[in-house]
């Protein structure tokens, strides 16, 4: 599904500064797999994420999706191949706050002009109504919890039948029992819709939710 | 959801931003359009009271240039004289091909024998005249007849009244004139012999008697042989008629012209100042929106949105508030002129006709180009920016 090939990235901080965010990293996620990384602040967990999603570009090495490079491809084809394949579920509030959460379900089926977007509403609300959340359709962001806004980022995550899902520590401003309850939707989505999911987190009890874990240092993976 | 709906729900979702943006294109396009409308209008005006006269040369006692010219243009009236006796040796220039004599009135101020005080009063020779008559012939197939005159546009008779009331003599208004903008507008013109009436029943009528200088006209209205030049002409006047000023045509209301030449100046300097600093200030609200919405153009960008998406995203936001702006400043400006146009003309001394329709619309497009340009301009680059920066950059904090 994902092949990173002795993969770097560097940030000049000006100054002549630099930070080593990934040290040359391979990583293979083969199709179906649930992987879990784990590692402290700062230890490039989330950097080897945005370029296993083809979000920042690597200062050396390969990252092929799906078997294609994806730093070889246009700005076109390259958002096209993330739309298609990849959803994404971040940290942070990511949801559009001038949309509903339906719109925002709907969000990522729009930007594709392959006409996908037109049954789009439906699927829409089905996604919302297996997060649990369909009465929260014409919600807009500022009138949902954290758990529930989560909640609608996991079903725009879906909407387009992604192949791959990447998940940055999704549960990271969520209470014990929402974590709870976006993990086991993480659980089921990987075993039900046989999603191959990517998911990076700082606390090691998640692990147990994957079939497979790694943990990065200093930019590098330990195990 | 398509990029026009998405692009509207950004532009209600932060109030602030879209009202600043709104405001900068509102006074952009509603100053320029007030500016130019004005300039168009005084010039429009100008051009409208020359065609009016019909002259190629307009022949004045020496010194009273401005007078006259003040006169035609602003309805300031003026009682200026020369000799009759110039008429003759006006005609007799070579390259004359046709002069006519006019005598420049004015009502009496605060007087019951006036319906109308201060106006000025143009009498007309109908044997030579080509100001009023072509107009009367094409209008009513004949000419005016003692005690019949025509108006300006703003002259009209009293409501209960069926005549105008001057020097207690009774004027028919038989019509009235195209507007100019100018005081053409509110003059009322009548020929030699209403004139000669209105002055012999004035003694006994009028709190004033109309006093007409025996022998004496106020101006001369010449048009030249066709293929002379009127500078040759006015040469040749000035030559031969003492104590007289020929003005061409082109040279007519100089004084004005300067005057609107100064205006013209200082508008458009202020309007490049307002466009800079308004340009300057939608570039500050654009970039500073486009931090703000760094993580939320990242987001859309790790979602699948092309690079083109995000920034015609941002560029619709950016036009679509230019244009409702520009169109408000626009309406605005228009009105506020249309409804202190007079205002206008006293304040300013100048002359001003708002414009018809067509050249209406034609300013109406201009302005909200400029609008348009200004806040596209502003919002170029913040958008270009934002929308080629790298996605998890954009979304990191």
């Amino acid at each position: 599904m994902i092949t990173l090939h002795e993969v770097s990235k560097t940030y000049r901080l000006g100054k002549g500064s630099v930070v080593n965010a990934v040290c040359n990293v391979s990583l293979e996620v083969p199709r179906g797999e649930f992987l879990v990384i784990t590692g402290r602040s700062g230890s490039g967990k989330t950097t080897l994420l945005n370029l296993a999603a083809g979000l920042t570009q690597p200062t050396q090495g390969q990252v092929l999706l799906g078997g294609a490079e994806i730093w070889r491809l246009a700005d076109r084809e390259q958002s096209a191949l993330r739309n298609r394949t990849i959803g994404f579920v971040f940290q942070f509030p990511s949801l559009m706050p001038s949309l509903t959460a339906l719109e925002n379900v709907r969000l990522p089926a729009t930007f594709e002009a392959s006409g996908r977007g037109n049954g789009s509403a439906a699927r829409a609300a089905e996604l919302l109504e297996l997060v649990g959340l369909p009465e929260k359709a014409g919600s807009y962001p500022r009138q949902l919890s954290a758990g529930q806004q989560q909640r609608v980022v996991v079903a725009r995550s879906l909407i387009n039948r992604p192949e791959l899902l990447l998940a940055d520590e999704p549960t990271s401003d969520l209470d014990e029992k929402t974590e709870i309850e976006i993990m086991s939707l993480f659980r089921d989505i990987h075993l039900t819709m046989g999603v191959t999911i990517v998911m990076v987190t700082h606390t090691s009890q998640l692990i147990c939710y994957g079939t497979r874990a790694i943990e990065m240092a200093a930019g590098t993976i330990r195990t | 959801m398509s990029l026009l709906s998405l692009t509207w729900r950004n532009i209600r979702g932060n109030a602030f931003r879209s009202w600043v943006v709104f405001l900068c294109a509102l006074v952009v396009a509603g100053f320029a359009l007030s500016t130019t409308l004005i300039m168009r209008g005084a010039e429009n005006s100008l051009r409208l009271a020359l065609a009016r006269l019909g002259a190629d040369i307009v022949v004045v006692p020496e010194g009273s240039e401005s007078k006259v010219e003040t006169a035609l243009l602003m309805g300031t009236p003026a009682t200026v004289w020369m000799p009759q006796e110039n008429m003759q040796k006006i005609s007799a220039v070579p390259g004359v091909a046709v002069a006519s004599p006019q005598l420049y009135l004015s009502t009496l101020h605060d007087a019951s024998c006036c319906t109308v005080p201060d106006m000025f009063l143009v009498a007309y020779d109908p044997a030579t005249d080509f100001t009023i008559q072509p107009w009367l012939k094409r209008r009513f197939g004949n000419d005016l007849k003692l005690g019949e005159a025509v108006g300006g546009t703003h002259i009209f008779v009293p409501p209960g009244e069926q005549n105008i009331k001057l020097y207690g003599y009774f004027v028919s208004l038989k019509g009235n004139l195209e507007p100019t903008g100018t005081g053409l507008d509110q003059s009322l013109f009548f020929t030699f012999d209403t004139a000669r009436d209105m002055a012999r029943i004035s003694h006994t009528r009028a709190e004033r008697a109309l006093q007409i200088m025996p022998d004496s006209i106020s101006a001369v209205l010449v048009k030249v042989v066709p293929g002379t030049k009127p500078q040759d002409v006015a040469l040749g006047i000035l030559h031969a008629v003492p104590g007289v000023t020929p003005i061409e045509s082109p040279n007519m209301f100089q004084a004005y012209r300067k005057q609107m030449a100064g205006l013209l100046k200082t508008t458009l300097a202020l309007l490049t100042i307002t466009w800079a600093l308004s340009v300057v200030l939608l570039g500050l609200v654009f970039s500073m929106a486009a931090n703000e919405r760094r993580r939320e153009i990242g987001v859309l960008r790790a979602l699948g949105a092309r690079r083109e998406y995000v920034f015609k995203s941002l560029l619709a936001e950016a036009v679509l508030l230019a244009l409702a702006g520009g169109a408000a400043g626009i309406a605005l400006g228009a009105f506020t002129i249309f409804l202190f146009r007079n205002l206008l003309i006293s304040s300013l001394g100048i002359p001003f006709l708002f414009p018809s329709a067509a050249p209406l619309l034609v300013l109406v497009g201009g302005g909200l180009v400029v609008a348009l340009v200004s806040v596209t301009t502003a919002a170029l680059v913040p958008a270009y920016r934002i929308s080629h920066q790298d996605p998890a950059l954009a979304m990191r904090e």
